[in-house]
């Protein structure tokens, strides 16, 4: 005996594991944006919106823009930086490492690595 | 009555079939019998999933009979209802280890029919814990983290699984980790894939009532993603 539920359970199962595949197929390509800009926030202990003359004073200095910042739209520029050094910018904004509105409104954001994590 | 002490009256209750061999509480109540006092603080679904091996089902049903405070629910007959409200229902879900992670099926049955989850696969026994008198199969802590990070689910229960994760996470011991990587390194591209994605989003979670506040683990969580990727195992 099998009932609707059952199956229609399974029908779902098959269905997410179609999307698990699109996702996996599309991990190089635009959708996979999401995934990749993710993953360059795990790597972050602390997150703040810059200006963007700041940003590029950082860039100038050494620093470098994360790839992923120029494949969303509109681009950010995205810079991973030592604590002391972002806290030396006295207008930096600190936002929640969490895909908030807040932080993808940033047109810039500097990222404090954690500890031992090098970038 | 507390949500623990109906938690502990169903594990008392649906003794008959816990006890039969190969079979594993599975599922979010896992981490909530892991606290100490198995204090069941984690807000979970109220029900108590139980993993029954493909190859142990028919001994499985021959103990059914002993679930006199449980009926099959007429809609869905892998579920068993709680004739008291104390209780919870108990769900029963198959497990192959011979199956594809990335695969489900239903095994039928005219009494107890499953739906064998492939992330189940991931499962095997782990520790035995002493319940009021009986004794509780468990999963081993590495395979269960590993099959709520490779299974997708979208919205509040997909977060709560991945707090569910986190919760096994915090637990973790230096060799269940090391599992945890032997475990992954067996799976699929995509399902590898899958696991990277649910670490990344668990990374940028918020609280949830009744459930571990990621955000002081979001190192921890990191350092896992990174562990798995330093393994040459990056999809």
């Amino acid at each position: 005996m099998t009932t609707p539920s059952l199956d229609r359970q399974v029908r779902e199962l098959r269905s997410q594991l179609l999307v698990r595949s699109w996702e996996y197929r599309q991990r190089h390509h635009a959708h996979g944006v999401w995934f990749r800009f993710r993953r360059v926030l795990v790597d972050a202990k602390e997150a703040y919106a810059i200006p963007r003359p700041e940003a590029e004073a950082l860039i100038a200095n050494g620093s470098h823009a994360e790839p992923v910042g120029s494949e969303l739209q509109p681009p950010k520029l995205i810079i991973f930086v030592p604590a002391e050094r972002v806290r030396a910018i006295p207008t930096a904004r600190s936002l929640e490492v969490r895909l908030s509105a807040d932080l993808l409104q940033a047109e810039c954001l500097a990222l404090v690595p954690f500890e031992g994590v090098s970038r | 009555m507390a949500f623990r002490d109906r938690l502990l009256s169903t594990i008392r209750a649906a003794r008959p079939v816990l006890e039969a061999p190969g079979t594993l509480v599975v599922g979010s109540e896992v981490p909530n019998l892991l606290e100490p006092g198995f204090a069941a603080t984690l807000v979970v679904s109220q029900d108590l999933d139980i993993g029954v091996p493909v190859d142990g089902h028919a001994a499985l049903k021959e103990r059914l009979p002993g679930l006199r405070e449980f009926e099959p629910s007429a809609d869905e007959p892998s579920v068993w209802t709680p004739r008291s409200p104390d209780l919870l229902e108990l769900n029963f879900v198959g497990m192959d280890s011979k199956q594809d992670p990335a695969e489900a099926y239903v095994l039928e049955d005219d009494r107890l029919p499953l739906l064998v989850f492939g992330g189940l696969a991931l499962l095997s026994p782990g520790p035995q814990i002493e319940l009021e008198g009986g004794m509780v199969r468990l999963p081993r802590l590495a395979g269960l983290c590993l099959e709520k990070l490779v299974t997708g689910r979208t919205g509040e229960k997909g977060e709560r699984d991945l707090l569910v994760a986190l919760a096994l996470l915090t637990l973790a011991r230096p060799a269940d980790l090391e599992e945890l990587e032997g475990l992954y390194r067996r799976l699929k591209p995509e399902a590898r894939h899958a696991v990277f994605a649910h670490l990344t989003i668990l990374s940028l979670l918020g609280p949830r009532d009744g459930m571990p506040d990621p955000r002081p683990w979001r190192n921890e969580v990191g350092a896992l993603l990174r562990r798995l990727e330093a393994q040459g195992q990056k999809p």
